[in-house]
């Protein structure tokens, strides 16, 4: 029987550990309000950069950064946006696993909420206004980013 | 607007009901998983998901925000569920804080921890599994159902097991590890995984 | 008894629930036993499988009356007239008639990234008024669902 290194104990003592419940703990987000319009000239802004491939999957021609925010989620509070049109989005950190987060997305005017469940590396779009004279609007969460 | 779970709670304090209404539609699925891991009946975990929102709301004026509104709500789904499922409880000599030799055994030993590999998560064996967990729980008591649900889905500590089921933290950490034993084995079963004591007897304790 | 057994219930502790003696009981203990870390390792491979096993259940679950249902049900210790539980928001937005609530929407998806990275988990459920989603290998996309005739 071969006595077991220091580091293998330790690993061994931590394979028995799950993960902890991390209830005080927050999570680094970066929340964006985008428009997109179909009408227009074609343009990109180019602080959504990161987002293309994402966001070519729709229609919409034009994309432009209307707001964004990095900062600290604490799980079970509500961060608010207010929407061009003067809706309000309501954004809470439900959950978080490991590398995965449930973040909850909730538009008051629409009477809509949505629960999503995502791992480190993607990244929620979610329509937060109806589409008007061509245009929607868009929140985006990526945590960790 | 408010949002936050206390927030809500207050304004549904007050009279608003959309505001209870937004505090159910957060939460229903995680009372109904809750629910349903311990009552095994898809149909019957929604009627007690159903009575524990009930119950809440006839109750708001007692709730003081010293507790989080979600720990309020699933201390009181876990009693609906477990009074709906009373009948199963018989009197069992398992409340024992020690571990009996041949739990340790059940379901063999790392013959899960090999099938699903280096890194489990990532796993489509994983996945398979866990589809049917609710089928490896209805295979278990009531007890061990109850206290696996609540340290998994709800998330709680030891202490917090203790003090919501009325036991000793020893009989709380044995108790798991008992549920955790006979789900392990009941899921190696579905797999079709058989346990690896029959082919190697390394390190066995001496048999009768 | 063995220490297996006395040291058996000690694995699956979170982070401060051992006190520091069990701890280093429970690390001595694995350091020499075979079958302990067997059982460790098997603990660690099925860690959050019930959760995520009930949850899938959950989402793959309508729920799309389940609210209404329960404000019906606590409406009728209230007694708050026809449509007194509809929020003003939606009465608002509806210019006087319901909106239909659509079906909720629950998907549990294994999205493959683009790269080669392994496959990433992402889940939904959502009620109210979306919804389409776009499975996109960079994340989801939800799209809400047609004013109607505005």
């Amino acid at each position: 029987m071969i006595r077991c290194s220091l580091a293998a104990l330790l690993a061994a003592a931590l394979l028995a550990a799950p993960p902890p419940a991390e209830a005080q703990a927050t999570v680094p987000v970066r929340i964006r309000v985008i428009k997109g319009s179909r009408q227009g000239p074609p343009s990109f802004d180019p602080r959504l950069e990161n987002q293309k491939r994402q966001l070519s999957a729709l229609a919409y021609v034009r994309w432009e950064l209307v707001d964004e925010r990095s900062l600290e989620l604490a799980q079970g509070k509500t961060q608010f946006f207010t929407l061009p049109g003067g809706d309000d989005v309501g954004v809470t950190l439900q959950e978080r696993h490991g590398n995965a987060v449930t973040i909850e997305v909730a538009l008051a005017a629409r009477n809509t909420q949505s629960r999503l469940t995502v791992e480190k590396g993607q990244r929620i779009v979610h329509q937060v206004s109806p589409e008007k004279g061509g245009s929607a609007v868009f929140l985006t969460v990526l945590a960790w980013p | 607007m408010e949002a936050d779970d206390l927030s809500l709670v207050s304004k549904a304090q007050a009279g608003d009901a959309a505001a209870f209404r937004a505090l159910v539609v957060r939460y229903q699925r995680k009372v109904y998983a809750v629910a349903l891991g311990i009552v095994k009946d898809p149909d019957l975990a929604w009627d007690v998901a159903q009575d524990a929102f009930v119950k809440v709301h006839a109750h708001l004026g007692e709730f003081e925000g010293k507790s989080a509104f979600s720990t309020w709500l699933l201390r009181i789904a876990t009693h609906l569920a477990i009074d709906s499922v009373r009948r199963e409880r018989r009197s069992r000599k398992d409340d024992l804080d020690d571990v009996p030799e041949e739990t340790l055994a059940e379901g063999g030993e790392g013959i899960l921890a090999t099938a699903l590999g280096n890194d489990p998560r990532q796993n489509l064996l994983r996945r398979e599994l866990a589809g049917k967990i609710t089928d490896a729980l209805a295979d278990l008591p009531e007890k061990h159902r109850t206290i696996l649900v609540l340290r998994e889905v709800e998330g709680l500590s030891y202490e917090e097991l203790a003090e919501r089921l009325g036991i000793h933290k020893g009989t709380v950490m044995s108790r798991l590890f008992h549920a955790r034993k006979k789900m392990q084995a009941a899921l190696a079963r579905y797999a079709g995984l058989r346990p690896a004591s029959e082919a190697d007897s390394k390190g066995e304790e001496g048999e009768g | 008894m063995s220490d297996c057994t006395k040291i058996a219930p000690l694995l699956g502790a979170r982070d401060h629930e051992l006190t520091a003696a069990e701890a280093a009981a429970l690390a001595a203990h694995l350091a020499s036993c075979d079958r302990c870390r067997a059982i460790a390792a098997d603990l660690a491979a099925t860690e959050g499988m019930v959760r995520e096993g009930l949850m899938a259940r959950a989402n793959a679950r309508d729920f799309s009356t389940f609210a209404d249902e329960v404000m019906a049900k606590v409406g009728r210790a209230e007694r708050p007239g026809l449509f007194g539980w509809i929020g003003r928001h939606r009465a608002a937005t509806a210019l006087g008639t319901l909106i239909p609530v659509l079906a909720a929407v629950a998907l549990l998806m294994y999205v493959r990234i683009e790269g080669g990275r392994e496959p990433a988990l992402f889940e939904l459920s959502s009620e109210g008024e979306a919804t389409t989603v776009l499975q996109t290998a960079d994340g989801p996309v939800v799209l809400l669902a047609e004013d109607n005739g505005s």
